[in-house]
């Protein structure tokens, strides 16, 4: 069993002691309700460690510095909300294609626009999967619970310098702003499961940072070290200089794909909750999930109801292979969301059916146990 | 012997993309030879351009390069620098790049004071996208998205820089590549926030209907609406309405450098000295 | 400070494979040394030509204005340079009032 500590905090706070712990030496951001408080805490946790956290001028600023910190081969971060995510779109498709890796921080709220700023969502599901123009491929983790508000930003800091590409954090409002009780690994268990970026050791005249095979990520050199090399937002060759070459191109973003696409066992996560006898299958992710299970735990003791949760921990890319095979094992499917139906049309996709049922919430509250088990009693 | 600018370049780069006379290459001549003078070693430098024919030359330097979106290059470059403060760090982007899309973090760039220099090649139009309007385009002249004529005051970047803290502030022209390498140097020795306005030609884009079709004649018209600082004093306020200054237009080495300042939130932190207060500085408001 | 070999005993050369035509350097150099030829499969239809070495002053004008790194000038140590005469001055007003190319009563004494 690892070593772990008890921790009395809020779900932003832990994302930001979270960093620390793993290794991140900059953060770049601006304030945006609700998520503040990660560039609160890591404004005092940082320095302390050495490192820089800086407040910029707008988000773009933000998420710029934040990446240019990462180029220069330290872990960096940023953290905002959706409408912060809007205006860093650009600057994360410039991190997908130029392999920079990067964790953004989102803590939901409500949209479009302006939206609820002070109230739960879960709108940026999709948002999530396709921030920036172009083709890429996302890598998207969940927090469900204050602990995993501290893991999952753990584990993005080691996916991203895995997979050489932003990995975006998805809190909520309510998970952002819960005060509460976690259990947690403690920051030596944190830092002895840090696994840094791969790095070129040999002749800096052999050195060609994106010539690498077509499932992997490239291997980028900290700057400053002897390796020179070229970063560019446009298609680029093997030293990282842009070109148009037909070739080159062609195996780029096949490249940025399949580097994803193919490890998605390494990026999967998911929890199940009484799967094993239920009759009834509820899907939920996020802050959501809190209420499912508490709901599941009524059904079963009070109304004999049969029901379990499936929760993708990681969102993008989703868990489609399992859920196809819970589409094929359970008649009655109810995912739960506090948006329109944004991760039920992709559970339509992965069960390749269309007779699921679906409860959401878009009017900034979050759901509470009841809401669910009356739509359950229903089905 | 002559001197060797392939040493610093990338040498299967070239020739460069840029057009036949464009002053953007003598800039690139220019600041390698002041980088050589300051003796650098190509390793720790970083240079980071952003979008436009001035994102082009971050690729065609032998040193850490970063070609970043539009109008981003002073933001990238505060999280390189920031990162990496003993390092040397610099911007170079276009006016519309620097001026327009990337206003706000020019502007905040300066404030902070940040060891940074950006060199801004100001060739009064949008040249890579073929002439439509930039911040800097003189009233009165043809661009693409005003084809009667530019009615958009201008910006005098210089003043700009000035008024938003940067502490070293300089023009200059590139029929004067000499001044220009020295200013060049004096900016990146500097400590603080530089800014450089290189006032460069594009007579495909800006001087294709503005009657100066060659780059002589897009070249000449620059000189002819420049004039040394020392010179441009002494003229009447209306004079002053035709004509740019140019040198060194700011120097403040007492200012303090952003940089500087955050190994002090590091100590306050790290509970080696108590919190920053107004003492901490000069300018209290 | 970085440097490089010149050739013996010449104290302008240029890279072709470099050049643009762009004029620049002609219209630079106060002493004639420098002109346009006529170049089919240049892009411009023309190229630079060191048409009088030996009256190069040895200013490097015409290399610090190329922005191409086309052209480069001797060490004032390692070459004995001209002086700046009055006919070469008057050569280089030719060539310049000429298109940036050599008028043909020069073309004789090159």
């Amino acid at each position: 069993m690892s070593a772990t500590r008890e921790i009395i905090s809020s779900g932003n706070d832990l994302a930001a002691i979270a960093a620390v712990d793993a290794g991140c030496k900059f953060f770049g951001g601006y304030p945006i309700t609700p998520s503040s408080e990660v560039m609160h805490t890591i404004s005092d946790l940082l320095p302390k460690a050495g490192g820089v956290a800086i407040q910029m001028e707008d988000e773009i600023g933000g998420i710029a510095a934040a990446i240019g910190a990462g180029m220069s081969g330290v872990r960096t971060m940023t953290a905002t909300s959706g409408p912060g995510v809007s205006l860093k779109a650009e600057n994360l498709g410039l991190a997908q294609m130029a392999e920079v890796p990067l964790v953004l921080v989102n803590v939901m709220r409500g949209g479009p626009s302006t939206g609820l700023p002070t109230r739960v969502s879960q709108g940026d599901i999709n948002q999530a999967k396709n921030p920036s123009h172009g083709d890429y491929k996302s890598i998207t983790v969940c927090a469900g619970t204050l602990a995993e508000c501290y893991t999952e930003t753990v584990r993005a800091f080691n996916l991203a310098d895995r997979f050489m590409q932003p990995v975006i954090v998805l809190l909520d409002e309510t998970l952002g702003h819960m005060h509460g009780k976690a259990i947690i690994p403690t920051a030596e268990e944190t830092q002895k499961g840090i696994v840094p970026r791969k790095k070129f050791e040999g002749d800096p005249k052999d050195y060609r940072p994106y010539d690498v095979p077509q499932d992997q990520p490239a291997v980028l050199n900290p700057m400053f070290q002897g390796y020179r090399y070229h970063f560019t937002g446009l298609h680029h060759d093997a030293n990282g200089f842009p070109t148009e070459e037909i070739e080159t191109c062609r195996k780029l973003i096949d490249r940025l794909f399949r580097k994803v696409e193919e490890h998605k066992d390494e990026i999967e996560s998911n929890e199940e909750y009484m799967l094993d006898d239920a009759e009834i299958l509820l899907i939920g992710y996020g802050s959501a999930s809190l209420a499912i299970k508490e709901a599941v735990n009524v059904l079963r003791d009070q109304y004999g109801i049969k029901a379990g949760m499936f929760r993708p921990i990681t969102i993008w890319p989703s868990p489609e292979k399992r859920m196809y095979e819970l589409g094929q094992k359970f008649d009655k499917v109810l995912v739960v969301e506090l948006n329109q139906g944004q991760y039920y049309e992709e559970v339509q996709r992965a069960m390749e059916r269309h007779n699921i049922d679906k409860l959401t919430k878009t009017n900034g509250r979050p759901f509470s146990p009841a809401d669910i088990i009356e739509k359950v009693k229903e089905l | 012997m002559a001197f060797n600018y392939d040493e610093y370049l990338r040498l299967e780069k070239m020739p460069t993309l840029w057009c036949w006379g464009c002053g953007d290459g003598v800039i690139l001549k220019a600041f390698i030879r002041a980088v050589d003078k300051l003796g650098w070693s190509k390793d720790d430098v970083c240079v980071v351009s952003g979008i436009g024919c001035s994102g082009r030359f971050s690729s065609y330097v032998d040193f850490n390069t970063v070609h970043t979106t539009h109008g981003r290059t002073v933001a990238f470059a505060t999280g390189i620098k920031l990162a990496n403060p003993d390092k040397h760090v610099i911007c170079v982007a276009g006016d519309g790049d620097a001026l327009a899309i990337g206003g706000n973090h020019t502007i905040h760039g300066c404030r902070r004071n940040i060891d940074i220099t950006l060199i801004v090649i100001q060739n009064f139009i949008y040249g890579l996208t073929n002439s439509q309007t930039s911040p800097t385009t003189p009233r009165g002249f043809w661009t693409v998205s005003q084809k009667a004529g530019n009615i958009d005051p201008t910006f005098d970047g210089c003043e700009l820089a000035i008024a938003s803290g940067a502490s070293f502030v300089a023009r200059e022209n590139v029929t004067a590549p000499k001044k220009l390498e020295k200013i060049l140097k004096e900016a990146m020795e500097h400590k603080g926030f530089s800014y450089v306005e290189a006032m460069s030609n594009c007579h495909i884009n800006l001087g294709r209907k503005n009657k100066m079709q060659s780059a002589m004649a897009n070249l000449d018209w620059i000189d002819s609406i420049t004039m040394p600082k020392k010179k441009y004093d002494q003229l009447s306020e209306e004079e002053k309405l035709n004509y740019l200054p140019t040198g060194i237009l700011k120097q403040d080495t007492e200012a303090e450098e952003y940089c500087d300042m955050y190994k002090e939130i590091q100590k306050a932190h790290q509970g080696l000295r108590g919190p920053i207060t107004p003492d901490d500085f000069k300018k209290k408001i | 400070m970085a440097v490089m070999a010149a050739p013996e005993n010449t104290p302008v050369w240029v890279n072709t494979s470099r050049c643009k035509a762009c004029d620049i350097c002609v219209d630079a150099c106060p002493a004639g040394v420098l002109a346009m030829k006529p170049e089919a499969s240049s892009v411009l239809g023309a190229m630079i030509s060191v048409v009088f070495p030996d009256s190069c002053i040895g200013c490097s004008e015409c290399e610090l204005c190329c922005p191409d790194f086309a052209i480069y000038v001797a060490e004032k140590k390692e070459y004995k340079f001209a002086k700046l005469t009055d006919s070469a001055k008057a050569r280089q007003e030719a060539i310049r009032n000429n298109g940036y190319r050599l008028p043909d009563e020069y073309k004789e004494a090159n």
